[in-house]
């Protein structure tokens, strides 16, 4: 009996020496900012909306960088209990306040992708950066991707001229330029490396469509025979129809 | 710093949380109501900035990861052994130490600025900082995927190890012997991070914690700033402007690295959009991947937090001007 009094003495003792410990202020806000990010992460992966700015290459950033910021969240979360706590100046509060609008802003605001606006300004210097071999050029059914990398190269060219006249059948958005005939359009979709910010521009102009049917970042389907003239490649359309944009808008090489 | 000294800072009270807050719901609504992505260019600017962020916070992330382990577990003075070897071997073994770390150069600079606070020369961690992501091997690899086909493979991959290593190397010999505190800017969470190990020092796993957090946090904030910056020089670029100087020998090689810093674009995949550019040669082609990982827009945000004034100006300055040298010579001997 009197050991336990003993005991419980010297624990009481230990607790009153070392100081309670309370929430950091600093920490709080900065676990806050870090789950903020983690959310985004979690839900651009479980949505598929990473599609929207990822390459299929590099998708595999998302799920890391969930698993790695909710990590990151779970254990300043279980450190922000200190026994001296930081105060949070309201400048630093309004800085990872701030930092946490673009997760606003992916969140809230409607799924888009780059359109229209953006081709015209990439097709200037983002030509498609990507090499295809002429014999996967040549054989097989073609795609945008072959059709934009078969205009980096003369053997490219050359492969894709052996095609002409096949049938092809391209998915992509509706561009259309001031000097662009009423009876065609530009067929473009983008062609992405790692992020939409690399994109560059895959274009074929489509040609024997019904004037006024398609409307500028529609999205469409064409089906006809394909003919590569030099670098630009015209379909003659057989049938264009509009479709859902892809889950996956952007190509990768 | 001395601004900090001087004037009380206001301290955050649950009111300034409650506007936070607001302002946080008040975007919210705005987006969901007005969808300001129907204007074009807005949408442009969204989708440009959301995917530089949502790309390269990983790597962002994976650097601070990288940091945090260096502070927590190497011990202090470990790293001033490198400082034994003979000082003309410094600098390269640091830029070939970049060999080891296969990540962007998001994730360097937490990297090099823990590895200063541990007690690295900082000329040898600045040298590590811009030779890491221009010659860790998965950006080769990129390089050597993205350039296959073409006569002009080799010289580009191994003028992009060469010249990324040499510049690395310059900016660190134009550093030279400055120390840590004449280049690093003193960060707020770590003056608390210090008075807090006064009283009683934190289990090992907590300090680890706390300073991932704090890395992360302040890289991401410099981030965000440069992300958006990048983004809109993409939204408005003309193209025709850099399109048109590509037959003219030094101007070309110029307008590449000025295109480079533009799109800050990450390194391991900047080597598929340098290769459409062609007619600007191996020279234009050099100076786009060699200098676009040192210097763009994102990481001029990124310097301009962690380092002091006058360190951005060295590294723009030096890199551009070896750049645009090695460049030249590789493209007369090789192009």
């Amino acid at each position: 009996m009197s050991g336990a009094l003993v005991v419980r003495g010297t624990a009481q003792a230990v607790a009153e020496a070392r100081p309670p410990r309370r929430w950091s202020p600093s920490r709080v806000a900065g676990t806050a900012v870090l789950g903020a990010w983690a959310f985004l992460f979690w839900f651009l992966w479980l949505s598929g909306r990473d599609a929207l700015y990822l390459s299929t290459r590099t998708a595999w950033v998302v799920p890391v960088a969930a698993a790695l910021l909710t990590a990151a969240t779970l254990g300043r979360l279980a450190s922000a209990r200190v026994t001296t706590p930081e105060t949070l100046r309201a400048r630093e509060a309004w800085i990872m306040g701030l930092m946490v609008v673009p997760v606003v802003l992916v969140l809230a605001a409607p799924p888009a992708t780059l359109g229209t606006f953006s081709a015209g300004k990439r097709s200037g210097f983002s030509g498609t950066g990507f090499a295809a071999s002429a014999s996967e050029i040549g054989e097989g059914e073609l795609t945008l991707v072959d059709v934009a990398a078969a205009q980096t190269t003369p053997e490219g060219e050359r492969a894709l001229a052996g095609r002409a006249g096949e049938s092809v059948s391209f998915v992509g958005f509706v561009v259309r330029r001031d000097d662009t005939p009423a009876d065609e359009i530009l067929l473009t979709r983008y062609v992405v490396s790692c992020c939409a910010a690399d994109a560059a521009v895959a274009q074929v102009r489509v040609v024997n469509v019904t004037p006024g049917e398609f409307e500028p970042d529609e999205w469409v389907e064409v089906t006809g025979p394909i003919y590569p003239l030099g670098r630009e490649v015209i379909v003659d359309a057989q049938q264009v129809v509009e479709v859902d944009r892809p889950d996956r808008p952007y190509l990768t090489p | 710093m001395s601004d900090i000294a001087t004037r009380p800072a206001r301290t955050a009270t649950a009111r300034t949380g409650l506007a936070i807050a607001a302002m946080l719901v008040a975007a919210a609504l705005v987006l969901r109501v007005f969808d300001p992505g129907r204007v074009d260019w807005v949408r442009t600017f969204f989708v440009i900035f959301g995917s530089l962020l949502i790309q390269a916070l990983p790597f962002v992330m994976l650097g601070a990861l990288a940091a945090a382990l260096v502070e927590v577990f190497v011990p202090i003075g470990t790293l001033e052994k490198l400082g034994r070897l003979p000082r003309p071997l410094q600098l390269p073994a640091a830029a070939l130490s970049g060999l080891a770390f296969p990540i962007c150069e998001c994730g360097s600079v937490p990297v090099a600025r823990r590895l200063m606070q541990r007690g690295l020369m900082p000329s040898a961690a600045v040298t590590f900082m811009l030779a890491a992501p221009v010659i860790n091997p998965v950006v080769i690899a990129s390089t050597v995927v993205a350039f296959r086909g073409r006569t002009s493979m080799w010289a580009v991959v191994g003028g992009r190890f060469a010249l990324g290593m040499l510049v690395a190397i310059a900016v660190g010999w134009v550093i030279g012997s400055k120390t840590t505190d004449e280049l690093l800017k003193p960060n707020p969470e770590e003056t608390h991070e210090h008075l807090l190990e006064l009283g009683r020092p934190e289990a090992r796993w907590r300090r680890f914690f706390v300073h991932l957090g704090n890395d992360f946090l302040f890289m991401a904030r410099y981030l965000l700033l440069g992300a958006s910056i990048a983004a809109a020089i993409q939204t408005f670029l003309p193209a025709s402007v850099l399109t048109s100087v590509a037959d003219l020998p030094v101007l070309s090689v110029v307008a590449m690295m000025a295109l480079a810093a533009a799109l800050s674009l990450c390194s391991e995949s900047d080597a598929f959009v340098a290769v459409s550019f062609a007619p600007f040669g191996v020279s234009g082609q050099l100076g786009f991947l060699v200098f676009g990982p040192m210097v763009d827009a994102k990481l001029l945000a990124l310097y301009g937090g962690t380092f002091r004034r006058g360190f951005v100006r060295v590294v723009v300055v030096t890199a551009a001007a070896a750049t645009l040298v090695g460049s030249l010579w590789i493209g007369v001997l090789f192009g």
